[in-house]
């Protein structure tokens, strides 16, 4: 069979979507080949809540530049043409280097007309694999103080890219918000579930997730998350706006928040139903 | 002004509530404005139910390639060098990919025929509102697919800095996660309220946000809501704590009112009076970390 690759995201956080992908992942597993991917590489939970082991698999570098302080002429147009300010331009001495502003875009080494800039690397992050479990983990990690979360989402998407075809389903759980790390994770996926709440909050933000799912004509579906808390005309009213449907609602249980508390991954009706729906 | 900025690492454990509740009762004693810098997913007025915003204007804080095809010789440098692989060819020729470009202009720098520009785009909007308690709060969003959220937030917290007046606090209301948004909302700012719940994902993530804090050497102080779900994960929480040497400055228990006060749009401290003395206990121990060195 063709592998199916699942993206679950949100937009608002603490909607649930790590316990929604989790579940799942641990449902598709009785039967299927399914790798997990956690794409939420600044906070990383997956392996805790299905108490799984992470193995060291790769670092993830990132090129900065260094400068050959015998070459440099001190013109400072290094310092003009870097966009993130990590490079301060003193007069009359080698430019200062603020390494976790790089992003290594290359600017300052193009335009160096000396060649004084040479190429290093700083670690920015780490990926793990765990293959020896029922559902094997792809985690990635963004190292603290780091800004470039989706640096780590395409190395997270190369590996996935090599692997594969080794599985049936691949279930990857995006970062809460809208921006570069989510759109990283979610260009991977033949689907997408948001997982959502019925606040207004709930509804703001999975409406700007929805809209930007549109734009990258990805098919979407809206599961609501603890469906009998709050008000759900705030998610009806949305859905039959955008012609996207709910295909699940998952009322509140005490069972969930302790599984979720104590480490366990929700087995329910529900999520019994939304794997039905992913297997067809 | 004293800025203090609230962060989780994890989304969804009550941020925006805890910061609107809190907000209110420091507003009762002193000129206060709020900044949300979660440009991603703007909540915080609709937590202090103020639907209407006052005025929004475009802002510009990115740039992206223009290619000049008459010029381009396609010498395809612009693709090979481009870092984030914004760059894609066809028929000879580049073009640029959506969402991907951070217009950080090396393509310009190698293109030989001068055939590359960097043009302005509008990725976000910037606006405030008056809530009807007295203050006001400044919300930013990025225009769906866009980059630049760092920027943004800068933005946010400059609109905030040149609304503010008299003020002598303004709270800032972050993005989860512990990435570029999140850096742009914390470095520069006086205290850290890290809020976190007894989960494992809630102390891991707490963690890793007092890293960051700790990196930019910000004071912080912890809430731990809805701490009686799992007490021995408190424990934990508090053991962190007391080894970091920071306070836990409250322990919020689980009520499902606070999803009541959400789908109402009125912030908890209205909705049930009898958290007033929560949020005065919290102010209290807060005035007491950022305070600490001077008179009240």
């Amino acid at each position: 069979m063709m592998v199916k690759i699942i993206g679950i995201t949100g937009g608002k956080g603490g909607t649930g979507k790590s316990t929604v992908a989790t579940a799942i992942a641990h449902q598709l597993s009785k039967k299927y080949e399914v790798l997990l991917v956690d794409a939420d590489v600044d906070c990383p939970n997956d392996h805790l809540i299905l108490n799984l082991k992470r193995n060291e698999y790769k670092i993830v570098q990132q090129r900065i530049p260094t400068w050959n302080k015998d070459k440099c002429i001190n013109c400072g147009l290094c310092g003009t043409v870097c966009k993130t300010n990590a490079i301060v331009n003193i007069p009359n001495k080698s430019p200062m280097f603020i390494s976790t502003q790089c992003n290594g875009c290359g600017a300052c080494f193009f335009k160096c007309p000396v060649k004084a800039i040479n190429w290093t690397n700083k670690d920015i992050g780490k990926i793990y694999f765990n293959n020896q479990d029922k559902i094997h983990l792809l985690s990635g990690e963004l190292k603290e103080n780091e800004p470039v979360s989706e640096f780590i989402i395409n190395s997270l998407n190369e590996i996935i890219t090599k692997i594969v075809q080794n599985y049936d389903y691949i279930i990857i759980d995006t970062a809460a918000g809208t921006h570069c790390p989510v759109i990283a994770a979610l260009e991977m996926c033949d689907e997408v579930f948001a997982v959502t709440e019925p606040t207004p909050l709930g509804k703001h933000d999975l409406e700007v997730i929805l809209n930007l799912l549109v734009k990258l004509k990805i098919k979407s579906n809206i599961i609501l998350n603890r469906s009998d808390i709050g008000d759900k005309k705030f998610i009806e009213v949305l859905s039959k706006d955008m012609k996207i449907d709910i295909i699940s609602e998952i009322s509140y249980s005490k069972e969930i928040v302790n599984n979720y508390a104590n480490g366990v991954p929700i087995e329910n009706k529900q999520i019994n139903e939304i794997t039905i729906k992913i297997i067809k | 002004m004293k800025k203090i900025t609230i962060l989780s690492g994890k989304g969804g454990v009550g941020k925006s509530s805890i910061l609107a509740s809190l907000a209110i009762t420091i507003s009762k004693e002193k000129d206060i404005i709020c900044a949300d810098c979660d440009v991603d997913a703007s909540n915080l007025a609709l937590v202090l139910g103020a639907e209407k915003q006052e005025e929004w204007e475009n802002l510009t804080t990115n740039k992206e390639a223009v290619f000049d095809l008459t010029k381009c010789n396609s010498c395809k440098k612009c693709f090979e060098e481009c870092y984030f692989k914004a760059i894609g060819w066809k028929d000879d020729k580049p073009y640029l990919k959506d969402f991907s470009c951070e217009g950080c202009g090396t393509c310009q720098i190698v293109c030989p025929q001068n055939a590359i520009s960097l043009k302005e785009i509008n990725n976000a909007k910037i606006g405030y509102s008056n809530t009807r308690y007295n203050f006001k709060v400044v919300s930013g969003q990025l225009n769906v697919g866009s980059s630049g959220s760092g920027k943004v937030v800068f933005k946010v917290r400059k609109k905030a800095e040149e609304l503010s007046n008299n003020c002598n606090l303004m709270l800032i209301d972050s993005a989860a996660g512990i990435g570029c948004p999140v850096i742009a909302s914390v470095s520069g700012t006086d205290h850290a309220i890290i809020i976190t719940e007894p989960t494992p994902s809630g102390i891991s993530d707490m963690k890793r946000a007092f890293k960051v804090v700790n990196h930019f050497k910000i004071s912080c102080s912890i809430i731990i809501n809805k701490w009686d779900i799992n007490e021995i994960n408190s424990g934990k929480i508090e053991e962190f704590a007391n080894s970091k040497n920071i306070s836990i400055i409250s322990k919020i228990p689980f009520d499902k009112k606070f999803a009541k006060a959400l789908t109402k749009m009125i912030p908890i401290i209205i909705l049930d009076k009898n958290y007033e003395k929560i949020f005065l206990d919290i102010k209290e121990k807060l005035f007491k970390e950022i305070y600490k060195n001077e008179k009240i």
